[in-house]
């Protein structure tokens, strides 16, 4: 298991579009992504459990990637983060 | 990911090829047909490597794989379990597979006949009553102008969607079946051209004119399809399934002509020169059975009919029964076969009753009355098609409530003096006997009703579930089937298409397939019953899960998310049980507007992906809780 952290910079935080985004590039990566936030985890491709953590701006998350190219995810995902979030 | 390993590990989790019925995916889950459930163990496929999820849902064992990832699982598991090579639960399946086309038979039949009910109900009942009046004109029972202008009108429409049934039953099918109702029109004129025998006529004047077909092969009886039901049905399906053949075949310049011209030729020929002598053929013999049934003694025979008589008239023989009746008035005098008749009638009809009786939706009570009453005149098939064989227990109670009331018939010796009215007025023809007839068809009633009322009919939605809904949806009870993957509009207003919702997010269908709603009452309420998987803080916004793992997204307004709860006020908190129609957010549609925003709503589907069909049932002004959206898996 990789895992990093993030500090989202997106004003509105994991909201609806950033959210959808992000549940469509855990799916694609291949592996168990979830996401720690708010004392909460979520499964990071679940759409609604995404938006059911109330990730807001300025906090900081802690992304962890789980089987699959767990190396390559990890690149993906923070690339990912960086442009949308 | 080694996907040939995944496959490998997957199936000596299973508990075998033995254990193994069939093997499939969608586009994240290999779904996975196992016969013992509990020789499986989902615990250490979870652990695989690559698994994401494993659980039981719809008969099958689904391990989530993800997309992209389970389709080269699938073809890998393929190799290693060789589950297509035919094994001992292939042929097990088959024989569910088996059931499963006969229920689906009896879905097409209700799917056909429901929308013709409203011609064929009222008029059965009339249709009834003028056969009656009729009957007891021509035998000096009653007096009556027969002359007047109300009575010959009442005779001439009454009959007209019966006598044209056909071409009723062929419109429709062609729709159920995907092909041009036009067409199937056709087909079910072609079947009862006037230019042909009535089929009706056959029992009395026997065959009038063949016809040599396949170039001489061999020849036909020239005959209509008056009164049948299942050649009509096999015709338009044949002819369905050529014509979107040729729709795809033929050119476009030449489709409007050559595709309706081949379809509806083809299909009459073989309806006329196949379907029909096969039908003849299996026709004759089963009047030739019947014959020999009810000479059997003790009533047995009577008995057996009976309960039979109903799925023959289904099969559409009942109008060669004429030869039956006409036979036993010759030898004997007087028919036993009608009372018979009459029985099985009066059980169907007394089945629908109970389904009128007892159901608690308007619908089919409106429609399930007045077929009972026609029913107990004789006309039976809005009785048996529109209702019974819907739900088909009342059909199997109808048929034992018909096999007692014929036992009792044959047992005592009725015997009707003539033919052509069974039901209530049939007592007319058995007036030396009447208080036995009176108790056949009391018996043949009761014994439906009570049976059809204990164990043959029950509401798909229970009654109390009504009360438990809670008072704000008091207005609108909702009417459904249960595990039915049907979404119910969250809120009133006007539906739109999902790519109409302001928003390039909700638009793009990045988040899901589903509608946006521009909202007139400032209210979301459970979309089917369900689980609250997610809320927000901001409270505008809802998630919930419901049959058959839906994920539904309610996002109230468009980036409302910055209003930051103003003017949202939330019910419900995560992992809450719902039910359909439950308030789970207000919000005040002015303070949105005010704000500078959209109060359009996005109902989103967020894992539309993994079903195999999504389909928008309704847009435009829309109350809450009507049918919206209807998924399949």
């Amino acid at each position: 298991m990789k895992s990093f952290t993030y500090k989202i910079t997106d004003p509105v935080g994991i909201h609806a579009r950033p959210a959808g985004l992000l549940a469509k590039a855990a799916k694609a990566s291949g592996s168990k992504v979830t996401i720690e936030a708010n004392g909460k985890s979520a499964d990071a491709s679940k759409l609604i459990a995404l938006m059911g953590l109330g990730i807001k701006c300025g906090q900081e998350i802690v992304v962890s990637i789980d089987g699959g190219d767990e190396a390559n995810a990890v690149d993906v995902l923070e690339k990912f983060f960086k442009d949308n979030l | 990911m080694d996907y040939g390993l995944v496959a490998k590990k997957i199936y000596e989790n299973i508990g075998g090829k033995e254990n193994l019925v069939s093997a499939a995916h969608c586009a994240t889950r290999l779904r996975l047909v196992i016969a013992d459930n509990d020789k499986c163990d989902s615990k250490a496929v979870e652990d695989i490597d690559g698994v994401k999820g494993v659980f039981f849902a719809s008969g099958q064992l689904q391990i989530i794989l993800g997309t992209g990832t389970v389709n080269k699982v699938y073809d890998e598991f393929i190799k290693v379990s060789g589950v297509s090579a035919a094994t001992k639960e292939e042929v097990k399946q088959a024989a569910n597979a088996k059931q499963n086309v006969f229920k689906r038979a009896i879905k097409t039949l209700g799917d056909i006949f429901v929308p013709i009910i409203p011609a064929i109900v009222a008029s059965g009942f009339l249709m009834g009553i003028m056969e009656a009046l009729n009957f007891m004109v021509n035998n000096n029972f009653i007096q009556l102008d027969t002359t007047s202008s109300v009575y010959v009108f009442a005779k001439l429409f009454s009959n007209v969607a019966y006598v044209f049934l056909p071409i009723l039953i062929a419109y429709s099918a062609a729709k159920v079946f995907g092909g041009n109702p036009f067409l199937g029109a056709v087909i079910g004129m072609i079947m009862i051209h006037p230019d042909l025998q009535n089929a009706w006529t056959v029992a009395s004047e026997g065959v009038k004119v063949t016809q040599s077909v396949w170039f001489g092969l061999y020849s036909i009886d020239l005959i209509g399809y008056q009164g049948h039901v299942i050649p009509v049905i096999i015709a338009v399906w044949v002819m369905c399934f050529i014509e979107k053949r040729l729709h795809k075949i033929v050119p476009e310049m030449f489709d409007l002509f050559v595709t309706p011209l081949v379809s509806v030729f083809v299909t009459g020929y073989l309806t006329y020169s196949i379907i029909g002598p096969v039908f003849v053929f299996i026709e004759n013999h089963i009047i030739d059975g019947i014959q020999a049934l009810i000479a059997l003694p003790l009533g047995i025979g009577s008995f057996v009919m009976g309960a039979l008589y109903a799925p023959t008239v289904v099969a559409g023989i009942h109008h060669m029964y004429t030869v039956i009746d006409v036979g036993q008035l010759a030898r004997y005098g007087v028919t036993y076969w009608l009372p018979l008749a009459s029985a099985a009638n009066v059980g169907q009809g007394a089945a629908t009753l109970a389904v009128a009786l007892k159901t608690k939706q308007t619908r089919t009570k409106s429609m399930a009355l007045p077929s009972a009453f026609s029913a107990f005149m004789g006309i039976t098939e809005p009785a048996i098609f529109g209702v019974n064989l819907r739900y088909f227990k009342p059909f199997i109670c109808g048929c034992a409530g018909g096999a007692c009331g014929a036992l009792f018939a044959s047992v005592t010796q009725l015997g009707a003096t003539g033919t052509g009215v069974t039901g209530i007025f049939g007592i007319l023809l058995c007036l030396s006997a009447p208080v036995k007839y009176i108790t056949m068809f009391a018996i043949s009633a009761v014994v439906a009703f009570v049976l059809t009322w204990l164990f043959g009919y029950k509401d798909e939605v229970p009654a109390e579930k009504k009360e438990t809904v809670k008072e704000t949806v008091k207005e609108e009870a909702p009417v459904a089937e249960p595990q039915d993957m049907t979404i119910y509009a969250p809120l009133t207003g006007n539906v739109i298409a999902r790519e109409a919702i302001p928003d390039e997010t909700f638009a793009s269908g990045v988040l899901g397939d589903g509608v946006g709603i521009e909202p007139e009452v400032g209210e979301v309420v459970a979309p089917y019953d369900g689980e609250i998987s997610s809320v927000t803080d901001t409270r505008h916004a809802v998630g919930i899960t419901g049959p058959g793992e839906m994920e539904l997204l309610i996002h109230v307004g468009i980036d409302t998310v910055q209003m930051n709860g103003d003017g949202f006020e939330l019910f419900v908190k995560e992992g809450d049980k719902v039910k359909k129609g439950q308030k789970l957010i207000a919000f005040d549609i002015d303070k949105i507007k005010a704000a500078g925003f959209s109060a359009t709503t996005a109902v989103l589907l967020t894992n539309s992906d993994d079903y195999s069909a999504f389909k928008v049932e309704k847009t435009g002004k829309t109350n809450k809780m009507e049918k919206i959206i209807s998924i399949e898996k």
